[in-house]
């Protein structure tokens, strides 16, 4: 059975240090987050800098709806071949706006289908936590054996947690 | 100038989220009132329907008058929304805190009141969908990808789409705040909404990383929807005034002049009816005015270059059009109207420190700029369209009629309606940035001064 | 802005891609003195390199005005034979006049990372006096605005006959007086510096333009006021001279051409090239005067960035004026893009797309690019090739039209292309050569970054530990 551990910090330097704590009593990289309600500058907790792929999901959405706009707006106009002041069917500027704007609407869709999978969200099973993180405390929360959940209390109550909380 | 102190997170909380805890006094009675005015608006709406177009002042030639005018107006007012938000994370401006939110909501409801005037200016609104789709398989009618009337919607949804998904993006952490606040259904609500927010540091880094890439893929789309509006006019080289080249970056430039206005007018609303003293501070409006002087000069320039190129070819039409446009009764007191609100009395009071940061001066300075652009769009579409063309047998000037006025106020009662129904819902100033610019905000020792300084993460 | 590297900054930008590459340290801070003197050693640094330089240029520019006056001889009446001169001078304010914006706008915005490279993009605007040089034959060559009885449109319309002349003469000299004042309000306290530690003339030089100055906060508070006007005033005449050059020197002597994006157009490509050339120099300015310490990459990525909006920017202009024109149906409305896309300078044209928009683009786009020194110079040169190019397809194209046509209500019929020759080639050479040469000659007396501007920069910049990470703090003053 994995269990749960929260450690509540009011000051941000113990919460670094609990982080470190744990670190040290051989817990591996990942098991253990730190929770806040503002932003840190990154490692501001000695925490592990994530990675992430978000990057991709713009450029594979634009690639996608701009083939669809392309179908689209070329099908059309091969469907319906209506001459209009002397261009041809096909007139790259004219489609231009709709390709454009497919790419973009599928760039941005995806974008943020990305930031919520790559935030891994929806996280329908969180686990432990405290409302008053988003009050400004700080939490520090790790996933382990029942074993090992003692010394993992030991090491955030070491460095000065106003309260644990397990799950 | 800076005016931001220490506030901690409890405080934060508690303040901004007013609306949604602890729903101010006034906002039932304003929403009911607001609500029975958007209420008669759609019944009004409901009577243009069911007896067509002859109840607006509507005639030949002008066939494209108040409904078409204000559509662009709210296209234009939705430009503030991304502009802010967007330009200002991308140049990492710390005032833009408070702004973002509010902005990108204006963007969002003015968008989608602008959608609504297309639709009623059709006349048989239904219709409009065989703009859209395929409307007759059997002879294999399309529809025409190379009309602008075409790239309209596309554009506009593609924005709305946008924005909204930016809107929410940038909500989930004050979701999971609010879910830490409420109970009972309310609380329900916020957990499916917040999609378990944690606040850990990889949901941070893609709030933020997130925030800007989607800023940076909103700005192009955000300059393409008012060129694209733009472009409904300028490929028509048929009405005279309309066709050219500089109207795609004149209507952005001009729409960014009226949205940012909006928001300083919105923001002003803010401050005083949510009593938000702490978060909207003057140096914002500050901020703001000086962003506006520089916009505002930038569309005068345009707005210069626009009339000089259409006199340039010295084509009688055009040159008549210009003289009717600028010194004929009733243009004449429009057009003077128009540079006056839209210009000279905002710009000259904005050069004024002391309004800078006067907020209630701010605010009216504000309106006046809207007044302004809404006329602006009105001397563009209106007056190209009155004049006598080849094949136009008849012509006259165009007047508004007592409804098309008041559905422009509709709009208006509309648009506030929704802002303040989400108000009931959702925080209008984005709780993690304030408490992020806390974090971030220090200050360096320089002498005996302390200068204020902000934490820039290397990278 | 924080500057090169530890971690991928969750705030700091579109770069968190580049988290893979190498962690860089934050720079670090420089003392004021070592700045002081470091910087004053730079008008002598590299003394011998430097000369040899200046004479090859200085031979280049004038082999230019001799062809030039050999030209004039030869090929006086024959207009058509100066439209590569002219799109060398359009190129030449458009790249050169548009760096000092970089520092304008960097000032007026307050953003810290533009202090050390205000410096070098003030002293760009000296080319407004090799620009005006230059335009001398230009206007000269330019034809009347009545032409046998015939008037051609114009921004002047009824005007005297010789507005263009008069007015682009007072553009250019409110352009050059605005670029001293410029580089003059900026550098007031670098003639201190030279004053207290030159020696020589240099000296003696400094301690005459200091104009007494020694730093009091009055002093310093009428300085930024200075700079706050100058830079408004050149900003103005930049407008204004793009305006004048634009539609005198192009727009007006094709008849049918009626762009009202035109003006601007030209601008926005100006600011790009601007930016480049900035680039372009910070780029020497690092490998030639080792000023690897006050040179960041933080610099380079933010003009990266600009660049990068206003490569975007420029296809938005152009397809602006283009979609307009594409739809029109009237005879000018095809004549532009006849004339001037598919007519004689159409592979121009392309070249033109594919080094001012497409390729910048595309290796723009890259975060790790615009996060080096090489990638951005690289984005910088291609922009400048590209900006170069459409200055010919547009300027050739307008100086080719026969004079006796140009009054007419569009063009009908197209003048065939044509190529420079050895001349033309030699005059664009030396008025290249002389702009550098004399951005050179002035880094000889001026220090290449501001002293004051540094040392500024310096002052407001920290670089701390932040619990368990190391961040940059920025003063912000005001």
């Amino acid at each position: 059975m994995s269990k749960s551990v929260l450690g509540l910090y009011n000051d941000p330097n113990q919460a670094a240090d609990a982080m470190d704590a744990l670190k040290n009593a051989g817990f591996a990289q990942g098991t253990f987050d730190v929770l806040t309600g503002t932003p840190y500058p990154e490692g501001a907790f000695g925490e592990h800098v994530p990675q992430h792929r978000l990057f991709r999901f713009p450029a594979f959405g634009a690639i996608i709806g701009f083939t669809l706009a392309l179908f689209l707006t070329a099908a059309t106009q091969i469907a319906y071949p209506l001459v209009t002041g002397g261009k041809p069917i096909l007139s790259l500027f004219a489609m231009l706006v709709i390709l454009y704007e497919m790419s973009m609407l599928s760039a941005v869709i995806s974008t943020v289908v990305g930031i919520v999978i790559e935030s891994r969200l929806p996280n329908v099973n969180p686990g432990v936590y405290d409302n008053r993180i988003t009050e400004g405390l700080i939490g520090v929360v790790i996933t382990t054996d029942d074993d090992k959940a003692d010394t993992a209390i030991d090491a955030l109550n070491g460095a000065g947690a106003m309260e644990i909380k397990q799950a | 100038m800076q005016q931001r102190r220490t506030i901690d997170q409890i405080h934060t909380n508690r303040v901004l989220l007013n609306g949604q805890l602890d729903t101010p006094k006034w906002w039932a009675p304003t929403v009911i009132v607001l609500g029975i005015i958007v209420a008669i608006g759609f019944f009004l709406i409901g009577i243009m329907v069911n007896k067509g177009l002859g109840v607006t002042g509507l005639s030949r030639p002008v066939y494209w008058g108040l409904f078409i005018t204000t559509f662009v107006f709210w296209v234009g007012i939705s430009h503030a929304g991304i502009m802010i938000s967007a330009i200002l994370r991308l140049s990492q401006a710390e005032w833009r805190r408070p702004v973002t939110r509010a902005a990108e909501l204006l963007t969002v409801f003015s968008l989608l009141t602008a959608l609504l005037f297309p639709l009623m200016h059709a006349g048989r609104p239904w219709r409009i969908i065989y703009f859209i789709l395929p409307y007759d398989f059997a002879r294999g009618i399309m529809p025409n990808v190379r009309s602008p009337l075409i790239w309209d919607p596309v554009a506009i949804s593609t924005y709305l789409t946008g924005s909204t998904l930016f809107l929410y993006i940038a909500l989930l952490p004050d979701l999971g705040n609010l879910r830490d606040r409420t109970t009972g259904w309310q609380n329900a609500l916020y957990t499916i909404l917040a999609l378990g927010w944690r606040g850990n540091p990889r949901q941070w880094k893609l709030q933020t990383v997130g925030g800007i890439l989607l800023s940076a893929l909103m700005l192009p789309i955000f300059v393409s929807v008012h060129s694209i509006v733009s472009w409904d006019f300028a490929v028509t080289p048929a009405v005279e005034g309309w066709h050219s080249t500089i109207f795609a970056p004149y209507f952005v430039i001009g729409a960014v002049h009226s949205g940012v206005s909006a928001v300083v007018t919105m923001m002003a609303l803010m401050r005083w009816l949510w009593k938000w003293e702490d978060f909207i501070r003057p140096e914002h409006f500050d901020a703001l005015a000086r962003l506006l002087i520089v916009v505002a000069t930038g569309w005068l320039a345009f707005t210069f270059l626009e009339l000089l190129f259409a006199v340039y070819g010295l084509d009688a039409p055009e040159l008549e059009l210009r003289d009717m446009q600028i010194f004929q009764w009733p243009w004449n007191l429009l057009f003077v109207t128009f540079l006056f609100t839209g210009y000279i009395i905002p710009v000259g009071m904005w050069l004024q420190k002391s309004v800078r940061n006067n907020i209630a001066l701010m605010f009216w300075s504000s309106l006046f700029v809207n007044i302004g652009m809404w006329l602006e769009r009105f001397m563009i579409i209106v007056p190209g369209l009155a004049r006598k063309t080849p094949f136009v047998y008849t012509w006259e000037a165009y007047r508004p009629s007592g409804l098309e006025w008041f559905i422009l106020f509709w709009s208006l009662a509309w648009v506030t309606f929704l802002m303040l129904l989400f108000s009931r819902f959702f925080p209008l100033v984005p709780l993690f940035e304030q408490k992020e610019s806390q974090t971030f905000g220090d200050s360096i020792k320089i002498g005996r001064v302390r200068v204020p300084a902000i934490v820039r993460e290397a990278d | 802005m924080a500057s090169e590297a530890v971690h991928s900054g969750a705030h700091s930008g579109v770069h968190a891609e580049a988290h893979e590459e190498a962690h860089h340290e934050l720079p670090a801070r420089v003392e004021p003195d070592v700045t002081t003197s470091e910087l004053i050693a730079t008008t002598e640094a590299n003394a011998t390199g430097v000369r040899n330089w200046m004479w090859i240029l200085g031979a280049l520019t004038l082999v230019g005005i001799v062809v030039a006056f050999v030209k004039v001889l030869i090929e006086w009446s024959d207009q058509d034979e100066w439209g590569y001169t002219a799109a060398m001078v359009a190129f030449l304010f458009s790249a050169f006049g548009g760096a000092p914006l970089v520092a304008i706008a960097g000032t007026l915005a307050k953003g810290n990372w533009v202090r050390p490279i205000a410096r070098f993009a003030a002293l760009c605007s000296l080319v407004s006096i090799i620009c005006t040089i230059w335009m001398i034959p230009l206007i000269l060559n330019l034809p009347m605005l009545v032409v046998d009885g015939a008037r051609r449109r114009s921004i002047w319309f009824e005007g005297p006959d010789v507005s263009p002349h008069i007015w682009a003469l007072v553009a250019m000299i409110t352009l050059i007086i605005s670029a001293l004042g410029l580089i003059y309000a900026y550098a007031i306290p670098d003639f201190a510096a030279m004053r207290d530690h030159s020696t020589g003339w240099k000296q003696r030089f400094g301690a005459w333009l200091a104009r007494g100055w020694i730093g009091t906060t009055v002093q310093w508070r009428t300085m930024r006021m200075r700079i706050g006007m100058m830079g408004t005033l050149y900003f103005f005449t930049f407008v204004f001279v793009h305006f004048i050059i634009s539609t005198d020197f192009a727009m007006s002597l094709v008849p049918g051409w009626r762009d009202a994006i035109f003006p601007m157009y030209h601008a926005i490509s100006s600011i790009q090239a601007g930016l480049a050339v900035t680039v372009i120099g910070l780029w020497a300015a690092r490998k030639y005067l080792g000023l690897n310490k006050y040179l960041h990459l933080d610099q380079f990525w933010s003009i990266g960035r600009l660049m990068f909006a206003f490569t975007l920017l420029w296809g938005y202009f152009f397809i602006s004026a283009f979609i307009v024109f594409w739809y029109g149906r009237s005879g000018s409305d095809q004549m532009w893009i006849d004339y001037l896309i598919l007519g004689p300078y159409f592979w121009v044209f392309i070249l033109a797309v594919l080094f001012i928009w497409f390729t910048p683009w595309w290796w723009l786009i890259w975060n790790r690019v615009r996060r080096s020194y090489n990638g951005t110079a690289i984005g910088a040169g291609l922009i400048l090739l590209g900006v170069f190019l459409d200055r010919v397809r547009l300027y050739v194209a307008a100086w080719t039209v026969p004079e006796d046509r140009i009054h007419e209500r569009f063009l009908t019929e197209y003048p065939s292309t044509v190529y420079p020759d050895v001349m033309d080639i030699f005059i664009m050479v030396g008025a290249l050569a002389g702009s550098i040469l004399l951005i050179l000659a002035a880094t000889r007396v001026l220090p290449i970054l501001s002293i004051w501007d540094v040392q500024q920069f310096n002052l407001l910049y920290r670089p701390v530990e932040y619990m368990k990470t190391k961040v940059s703090l920025i003063g912000k003053p005001d």
